[in-house]
């Protein structure tokens, strides 16, 4: 690769594309981006903002009444004159005249009306409350709340039978950062989760530091919103993560542009051979993808740069650093090199717009889902964007847990690359063959001779991470649902987590070669495939150590974390003959299943999918035994 | 200058190319002819490096193919070649000159010149907005930024009216004057004929055919020889007060004047045409099902 002729390539994409965007388009991007802040806006408001209930309670009431200034306050009402003729034409919901309910609620309306005075009422009397020059006399019981770091899925887990109330107000979180932090004027219900961040750390507060993240986070909410009221236990909600919701928000909807521009643009190459003049340039293929790749890399790093900077400077966050930034890096090459596979896969727009919703779906999900859990579970640290909420919220960002949450995906992005990178070139850009068809046309790109199942089985070890982590991260929430399976009663979550990931272990060990098969890369015989999948089987059982990595994060705290990584590390404590089996039967297993797999492979797609399914059969008997035993 | 080595290509089952050998000398315009699917883009895209041959090798003066050294002394002229249709002709070519690593005074006092000798005006207009023919002009252009030794020109006339392609067609002629070592393919012949040295002909992806036209005619053309008489024989046709009889042996030229002079006349001209390399290339075609026959050497 020639960095001058890959800089050349970029700053010719960009001055093309610059050329290409007129006037009209720039002003409707514009437009686009000030209606999604605007949408941000509103949904960070909570909806607030939209005006849906404004005026819908008619209600009667004096100016000298306490609840005209109640009324007054809320929008959802519509103040009248009194009028008891109108009450009974049921044209005012409400009559008060002084303090006194002057009607009787008769119809569901009246009575949602009377319930929505009464909680303005209360809110009333808090926000009255908080200007008090007096806040000792306002506030007599003063209450610190601390929000701890939960230690696993126990405090999720019903059966675990720990969740009693109390815990939100004990002392001391157990995070690393600044768990002791006190704030004079929140207050908390010791709820067994801790109560909501967003009014804690504020409300009629002295400027007392924020306590644990969840302050912190609470506080970005707060500022987000413009709510800097509240403080009282009626202001405690069940918790929501909605700040951290937030954060992720920023952070992933501009890639999900960014990647629409790029992949239209490498499509684009494809579509009537455009790209074939610059193949036969002395421009190399890594030069040519690299240089069209580099702005959009840079543009969507630029962005999140520019967020954190916002966040951060704007008072809106109460940190932010390069490590925000840093940890976007391997989200925006995960993105942009599944859309590069996508565009080398597609043969039409059409097409590109399916692929590009798939990767969009998929991947907003593994980086947003379980960033949403920060604070809650160790299953957070899955998604690099847990990483920026951390940063943004002050909190210290161990180089394990930043190992942990940025590798995976960026070895991801890096192989995808070089899978799409196979199919750059002249034979395989312009040739209209089904998107699955092209898949395995990338993946025999990689397949030069038989030792290539070995290096392909290792090569795609962080495609298989990546899918497990994501798995584990979608089902454990279903680790508290119990499951008799053969008389075991081990919980829906890792049931399930157990089957996908033997899913994905075998497509990965065995799809490869299949492609081999079909591009007559292996000989068809039975000697060849039971070599040819005892290989692959050797390389997964040696890349499958890259799941050491997870020992790096708290995953294996979680049951359901255990279960999913039990074939990567082994328990401790266990005779020396047995650790030694146990490291040895997955390399058995792999290989028999590897080359099960690969003699169906060489006999056509049908006996393929039949001897898949056997092997996944038997690799998940292997998995659920051991779990059932172990874990 | 070109040396390519039982090129062959292979999709899946299908065989594209079956091995093909041939050489091209520096400053030699080779022509590649053969009907619709006889392998001649696949051939040349071997030989400008965009597609790698199944087996076999291909050296550009002494360069292997796939290499960024030969590639630089190339440039490919492909049958369809969009455009980028948002840059103007100028941008267009910078950017490939930048590519080249050609330096930027250079490329701009080479890309005005060859657009000057190409009759290209509107060089800010996008390349979008222009004719086809002007879009062929500027990818001409670009394909001689780097001042190549090595043309690859596959049917550089495709699609064109008839005063654009006469007008592409000798500025070729003109690049083959200045030294420039040319592979071409076309559809019509009469071009081929034209400005080629030598000439394969490609049928079901084997070269069936190969020579310079006059061994070509040689061996796969007729020489017809024009008998004009002063009196009537038999098969003639009456042409400006002579009696014409088109024969294709000179046993039939003395036949023909034997009888003129049996009628009291005599044979007052003899006129011979040659095959044009339309008909030597059907009757190769029409060869090719009896089995492939070699003017020149035969592969290596």
């Amino acid at each position: 690769m020639q960095l001058d002729k890959l800089l050349r390539v970029a700053k010719w994409e960009v001055t093309k594309n610059a050329g290409g965007v007129d006037k009209r388009t720039i002003v409707v991007m514009a437009l686009s981006l000030v209606a999604m802040g605007a949408v941000a806006a509103i949904a960070v408001s909570g909806g607030t903002g939209a005006g849906m209930d404004d005026g819908i309670y008619r209600i009667g009431v004096d100016d000298d009444s306490p609840y005209y200034g109640v009324a007054a306050d809320d929008s959802t009402f519509d103040i009248r004159e009194p009028d008891p003729a109108a009450v009974e034409r049921h044209q005012q919901e409400l009559l008060y005249r002084g303090t006194q309910l002057q009607s009787v609620p008769r119809t569901a309306k009246e009575r949602a009306a009377l319930t929505e005075l009464r909680d303005s009422t209360a809110q009333y009397n808090d926000r009255t409350l908080a200007r008090d020059d007096n806040q000792t006399a306002a506030f007599p019981v003063s209450v610190t709340l601390v929000y701890e770091q939960q230690s696993g899925s126990s405090q999720l887990d019903p059966r675990s039978g720990d969740g009693s109330d109390g815990s939100g107000s004990s002392a001391g979180g157990s995070d690393a950062s600044d768990g002791s932090g006190s704030s004079t004027g929140g207050s908390g219900d010791g709820s067994d989760t801790g109560g909501t961040g967003g009014s804690a750390a504020s409300g009629g507060g002295d400027g007392g530091t924020a306590g644990g993240s969840g302050a912190n986070l609470g506080a970005i909410g707060a500022r987000l919103t413009g709510d800097v009221q509240g403080g009282t236990p009626s202001d405690i909600s069940p918790p929501f993560p909605f700040e951290s919701l937030v954060l992720a928000f920023l952070y992933i909807v501009p890639m999900n542009f960014v990647i629409q521009a790029y992949g239209s643009s490498m499509l684009s190459e494809r579509l009537n051979r455009r790209g074939e003049l610059l193949l036969v340039t002395p421009a190399s293929r890594g030069d040519i993808i690299g240089g069209k790749t580099l702005p959009y890399l840079a543009g969507a790093v630029g962005v999140a740069a520019l967020i954190t900077a916002a966040l951060r400077f704007g008072n809106i966050a109460p940190a932010g650093s390069y490590v925000a930034v840093l940890a976007v890096v391997p989200l925006v090459v995960l993105f942009l090199s599944a859309t590069f596979c996508g565009a080398m896969f597609a043969r039409s727009f059409k097409e590109l717009t399916f692929v590009t919703v798939t990767i969009t779906v998929t991947l907003t999900s593994y980086a947003f889902v379980p960033a949403i859990f920060t604070d809650v579970t160790p299953i957070a640290l899955i998604s690099p964007l847990t990483l920026v909420v951390l940063d943004l919220t002050g909190q210290s960002v161990g180089l394990s847990s930043f190992v942990f949450s940025t590798v995976p995906p960026l070895l991801t992005g890096l192989v995808l690359f070089g899978l799409g990178a196979g199919l750059y070139r002249e034979e395989d850009m312009f040739t209209q063959r089904p998107i699955p068809l092209k898949v395995l046309d990338a993946l025999a790109g990689g397949i030069n001779s038989r030792r290539s199942a070995l290096k392909m089985s290792i090569v795609l070890l962080p495609l298989v991470i990546v899918a497990e982590l994501g798995a584990i991260a979608f089902l454990f929430v279903l680790d508290s649902v119990s499951l008799n399976v053969f008389g075991t009663n081990q919980s829906l979550g890792i049931v399930l987590v157990l089957g996908v990931i033997v899913v994905i272990e075998e497509l990965a060990k065995s799809l490869h070669v299949y492609a081999g098969y079909e591009h007559a890369r292996y000989e068809r015989t039975l000697r060849s495939a039971l070599g040819v999948g005892a290989l692959s089987g050797l390389g997964f059982f040696i890349g499958e150590k890259g799941l050491l990595i997870a020992r790096l994060s708290d995953l294996e705290s979680l049951p359901i974390g255990e279960a999913a990584l039990q074939g990567a590390t082994l328990p401790a404590g266990l005779p020396l003959w047995v650790a030694g089996l146990l490291f040895l039967l997955p390399l058995a297993l792999h290989t028999v299943t590897a080359a099960i797999s690969s003699v169906g492979a060489s006999r056509g797609r049908r006996a393929y999918v039949a001897a898949l399914s056997a092997a996944i059969v038997i690799h998940f008997a292997y998995n659920f035994a051991v779990v059932s035993t172990l874990v | 200058m070109i040396d390519a080595r039982d090129i062959r290509k292979e999709y899946g089952g299908f065989v594209a190319v079956q091995g093909s050998s041939f050489s091209v000398d520096r400053g030699e315009v080779f022509g590649i002819i053969g009907p619709n699917g006889a392998g001649k883009t696949t051939t040349l895209k071997m030989l400008a490096g965009l597609l790698e041959p199944t087996s076999g090798s291909a050296e550009i003066a002494g360069l292997d193919t796939e290499t960024a050294e030969m590639r630089q002394q190339l440039g490919f002229l492909p049958e369809e070649s969009p455009l980028y249709e948002e840059m103007t002709p100028i941008s267009y070519l910078k950017f490939f000159a930048d590519l080249y690593d050609v330096d930027p005074d250079v490329a701009e006092e080479r890309m005005h010149d060859t657009l000057d000798e190409l009759e290209l005006e509107h060089r800010d207009r996008k390349l979008g907005d222009m004719s086809k023919g002007m879009k062929r002009k500027v990818a001409i252009a670009r394909s001689l930024i780097n001042d190549p030794d090595v043309l690859i020109y596959d049917e550089p006339a495709s699609g064109l009216d008839p005063l654009t392609t006469n007008y592409v067609i000798e500025f070729t002629e003109q690049l083959a004057k200045e030294g420039k070592t040319i592979v071409f393919s076309a559809h019509n012949l009469f071009h081929v004929e034209s400005i080629c040295d030598r000439v394969v002909i490609m049928n079901e992806g084997e070269i069936v055919a190969r020579g310079d036209l006059e061994e070509l005619q040689a061996e796969y053309g007729h020489t017809r020889y024009h008998v004009y008489t002063t009196v009537d024989v038999p098969e003639a046709v009456q042409e400006n007060g002579s009696y014409k009889r088109v024969v294709e042996s000179m046993d039939a030229v003395e036949e023909t004047r034997e009888r003129a002079e049996a009628n009291g006349g005599d044979v007052v001209d003899i006129r011979t045409e040659e095959s044009s390399l339309e008909e030597v290339f059907l009757n190769v075609a029409e060869a090719g099902t009896r089995g492939t026959r070699y003017v020149e050497e035969d592969a290596e």
